[in-house]
């Protein structure tokens, strides 16, 4: 095994551990965070910390595709429409019901993830292009896309359609 | 390479984070009884879903990015419906709280 003189990856692999953290501190604002704006802010935080990550982990396009579409998209319309709504109401918490349920789904998950070995299953995966990815796209998963184009349209418009709804 | 032998590190610290990221995304639909803070933890549960996809299908790099797309695309979708029935129902009820659908049996 020949190591890398510039160090490099070794510098990666600490970000990857530090982005990780970052990570779990950043959800912890989104739930605790007492003010919704503040805490749909952190969502977007979170969101780009998680690119940020995805990036490191040497997936680009994800990193990008999650910058542009999620956090620039779906979390800047959650922080919009927080914004215009407000409080609404006093939030009330179940912290024990909270945290059993947590632990349980947790530890449900941890024991999934061991059991599929995926604490040792990433690789460091071969560079993608774009042109290879929208290839694929294309052909292969061409009435898959097909179908989610009509489904995300029918979404919109049901979506329109709830929001201008009288009572 | 440094980052080759350290694979399972970086694998582990990713499963971990994704773990914890999930059980905060939990406690916080469990909770909370505010339909925002349950969609921003529903958010958080996404994200560490996400991260379990790149982290399970990272041999094949193609997969994992066409699957990526088409999980965040979905969630966008998600995020655009949840809103809209929030905005509703607040017209509705004047509330974020998620008393008035337990009243009405939802």
């Amino acid at each position: 095994m020949v190591e890398d003189p510039s160090g490099l990856d070794g510098l990666r692999s600490i970000a990857v551990v530090g982005l990780s953290v970052s990570l779990l501190l950043s959800g912890y604002l989104v739930v605790r965070v007492r003010d919704l704006v503040y805490a749909s802010l952190a969502l977007a935080v979170l969101g780009l910390v998680n690119a940020m990550l995805i990036a490191l982990l040497g997936f680009s396009i994800v990193a990008a595709f999650l910058v542009i579409v999620y956090v620039g998209a779906a979390v800047m319309f959650i922080i919009v429409s927080v914004s215009m709504l407000g409080g609404g109401g006093q939030e009330e918490w179940r912290p024990a019901r909270g945290a059993a349920m947590a632990a349980l789904f947790g530890a449900g998950l941890a024991v999934a993830l061991a059991a599929t070995g995926a604490y040792q299953a990433y690789s460091t995966p071969t560079p993608v292009s774009l042109r290879e990815v929208s290839e694929t796209i294309l052909s292969r998963y061409g009435p898959a896309i097909g179908v989610l184009f009509v489904a995300l349209a029918a979404t919109l418009i049901e979506a329109i359609a709830v929001a201008k709804a009288r009572r | 390479m440094i980052f080759v032998a350290l694979e399972p590190l970086v694998g582990g610290a990713v499963a971990a984070a994704s773990v914890g990221l999930f059980a905060i995304g939990v406690y916080g639909v469990t909770g909370s009884n505010n339909l925002v803070r349950q969609l921003l933890s529903i958010e958080v549960m996404f994200n560490s879903i996400l991260l379990i996809v790149i982290l399970l299908l990272s041999y094949d790099s193609l997969i994992a990015t066409l699957y990526s797309i088409i999980l965040t695309s979905v969630v966008a979708g998600e995020i655009i419906v949840v809103i809209a029935v929030v905005v509703s129902l607040y017209r509705a009820a004047r509330s974020l709280t998620s008393e008035p659908l337990e009243e009405a049996g939802v």
